[in-house]
């Protein structure tokens, strides 16, 4: 099989991994090819509307499990292929030099054992950093299973790291992906998280000592194959970022791929909403400082889908509201539906200068369609309807599309 | 009294210069597209280094560094009133000193601020959508920005591709970055013949737009999310998208 054909394959094997960031280092180039913003740099935009950072491909699609939601799981009659590791990394570096991508993202199904397919891993960073000198962003996946010295030797290379969870509970694991349990999942992320500390400090005292997954390590979970509430995801998440302070946890909501008793029919639509809404609520946990208690609970365990969950959280606590903008604290302004991170630091870096009135705030980039019925602006409120959880819900409800009536 | 400069960098903060310590600038426009009016007097300034070098610092001194890298951008944005926003920003700065960047939505500070950033977003924008081809001796881009922003991409390149000869070439201002391995300088450039592409730089491009559609998900299709991203007058320097059919 040629590269183009292996190429097709293991892409498309790739895909529904939804992890596409590039960011949270940033490194010069030493003497090779290749540096990383911490910023991240996406580089182009497929047909879906998702962006294209890295090259992201799969080491092989052969593989020993059998999870049911998976394109790649064995019983699966797909083409497959593998690719070596001087394959992928003859790759990388001949797209990089193009500037078609930031760097590489590389999954793999699990061939003959995590340990063989763990040490392939390692042979491409390998190539790519001792022979190509390359200083690019590299992102791989972490085996379950695999060895931890041969985990450890990796993240020495990478950039960043990950393991899957998939699934938020152990029932809808069992259920989905009955080879694999939360523990050993758990158990390589325990293992990077406790380096990643231990490095941070060995840092401090050498400061030659090489880096350990610089960026940090990320996981995914898929969104509606299983029945999970929003609440278990939510409190997950915040789980796993207060255990093993992860960069990042990605939701995918799940495109059927497979049929089973266990999973949603193949027509299912894939729940794109509830996605959005969940990536929503992962940002009040990681910038507005929401717990997530206050984000879902036992008497609402789904997110809102007409409403964003900061609208959501506010609506429930209308006693807090309406805040004055000249005097409220920084984490008061975040919690203002429609005020972001931008313009809370402007509002505070502005205030000191002066009161800021009403028409200040369009240009400082505050969203005043929403803000509106929370603030007030020196003493004065502009929202034209009394503060009131159900009449604020209703102005600001999505309005339903016009239909045209048929005359017939 | 308006001031007409040659258009460079250096152009127009002599003319700052001249608009404080000479006659005071009614406006700034660049010479070359300057409309002559019966009732406004005008006069050319010519670029002098040493003059602009003591605006700089000035700046840099009294108002803050933040604010000359916001007029570097405004500079090299394509808003036809871009003089006159950094005219009337430097008055106010030189009157509040640093306090100025803290005061986002005053009338003379906001189109500084809104400028700025289409041109810094634009710049890191095209950090991705840039396409080199290999011709075999040097890396070689083309692009067609808005803003004039090849030099904001200089330093990033020459970092990342550290050891590689290339050229960025913005078709549409006939400029160029041209790097040697180690050090960029910016120069005219205009027409380039073109190099027909080798067939290694082929296949890599076909491999390109191999990946590219395969790696959208059918069941997500949306082309608006994609055009809000990449928009149609950037696409067709893009290896993917004119590879491609399907996209």
């Amino acid at each position: 099989m040629g590269t183009l054909e292996k190429l097709a394959v293991l892409a498309d094997g790739a895909k529904y991994d939804v992890s596409c960031a590039s960011s949270g280092v940033n490194k010069h180039n030493q003497g090779g090819i290749g540096n990383s913003k911490s910023f991240g740099i996406c580089h182009t935009w497929s047909a879906d509307g998702r962006c294209v950072s890295l090259l992201k491909i799969l080491l092989t699609n052969y593989c020993i499990y059998n999870c049911n939601y998976c394109v790649n799981r064995n019983q699966n009659d797909i083409p497959r292929a593998s690719f070596t590791p001087r394959e992928v990394a003859d790759l990388t570096i001949q797209f990089y030099r193009r500037n078609y991508i930031e760097g590489l993202f590389l999954s793999s199904g699990i061939e003959h054992s995590p340990n063989h397919t763990m040490e392939r891993i390692y042979q491409v960073l390998d190539i790519l950093r001792h022979e190509y000198h390359f200083y690019g962003y590299i992102h791989v996946k972490v085996i379950p299973g695999a060895d931890t010295a041969l985990v450890n030797k990796t993240g020495l290379l990478a950039d960043r790291m990950s393991i899957n969870i998939e699934q938020p509970t152990e029932q809808s694991l069992k259920l989905l992906a009955p080879q694999k349990t939360l523990p050993v999942l758990f158990a390589p992320m325990n293992q990077i998280h406790h380096q990643i500390t231990q490095n941070a400090s060995e840092r401090k005292i050498f400061r030659h000592v090489q880096k350990f997954v610089p960026a940090g390590q990320s996981t995914q979970m898929i969104v509606g194959a299983s029945k999970d509430s929003d609440l278990s995801i939510i409190k997950a998440t915040e789980t796993l970022y207060n255990r093993f302070q992860l960069k990042r946890v990605y939701y995918s909501a799940y495109v059927p791929v497979n049929e089973g008793p266990n999973l949603p029919a193949l027509s299912t639509s894939p729940p794109l909403l509830r996605e959005h809404r969940l990536y929503q609520a992962d940002w009040l946990l990681r910038f507005y400082s929401f717990k997530a208690d206050e984000i879902v609970n036992e008497q609402s365990p789904f997110l809102d889908t007409d409403l964003d969950p900061k609208i959501s959280w506010a609506l429930r606590n209308m006693q807090l509201f309406p805040l004055e903008i000249n005097q409220a604290s920084y984490e008061e302004l975040l919690r203002i539906p429609g005020v972001g991170v931008n313009s809370a630091q402007r509002i505070i870096r502005q205030r000191r200068l002066g009161n800021i009135c009403y028409d200040h705030l369009k240009k400082m980039g505050v969203v005043l369609k929403r803000a509106k019925y929370f603030i007030t602006c020196q003493g004065c409120y502009y929202g034209g309807i009394p503060v009131e959880s159900a009449l604020v819900r209703q102005a600001l409800a999505p309005v339903a599309k016009p239909v045209q009536l048929c005359l017939f | 009294m308006d001031y007409l400069y040659d258009g460079s960098f250096d152009g127009l903060l002599t003319s700052i210069y001249y608009s404080y310590y000479e006659q005071k600038a009614q406006g700034i426009y660049p010479e070359a597209s300057y409309q002559f009016n019966m009732f406004t007097p005008s006069t050319i300034i010519r670029s002098d280094p040493v003059l602009a070098a003591r605006v700089y610092d000035a700046i840099d001194k009294k108002i803050s560094v933040y604010s000359l890298m916001q007029i570097y951008y405004v500079y090299l944005s394509n808003n036809t009133a871009k003089e006159n926003f950094i005219l009337k920003y430097l008055q106010l700065g030189f009157q509040l000193g640093p306090k100025i960047d803290s005061v986002h939505s005053h009338p003379k500070v906001l189109p500084i601020r809104q400028t700025a950033k289409k041109v810094s977003f634009e710049a890191e924008r095209f950090l991705g959508l840039l396409r080199f081809t290999d011709t075999g001796s040097y890396l070689y881009a083309v692009l067609e920005p808005d803003h004039n922003i090849s030099v904001l991409l200089a330093d990033h390149f020459a970092d990342r591709l550290a050891g590689e000869r290339f050229i960025i070439h913005d078709k549409k201002r006939n400029l160029a970055i041209i790097c040697n391995q180690k050090e960029w300088y910016l120069s005219d450039f205009s027409g380039k013949a073109a190099i027909p592409d080798s067939e290694t730089e082929q296949f890599y491009q076909e491999l390109w737009a191999k990946y590219f559609t395969r790696i959208s998900i059918e069941n997500r299709k949306n082309k608006k999310l994609q055009s809000h991203f990449v928009p149609q007058r950037y696409r067709h320097n893009l290896v993917e998208f004119r590879k491609s059919e399907l996209f």
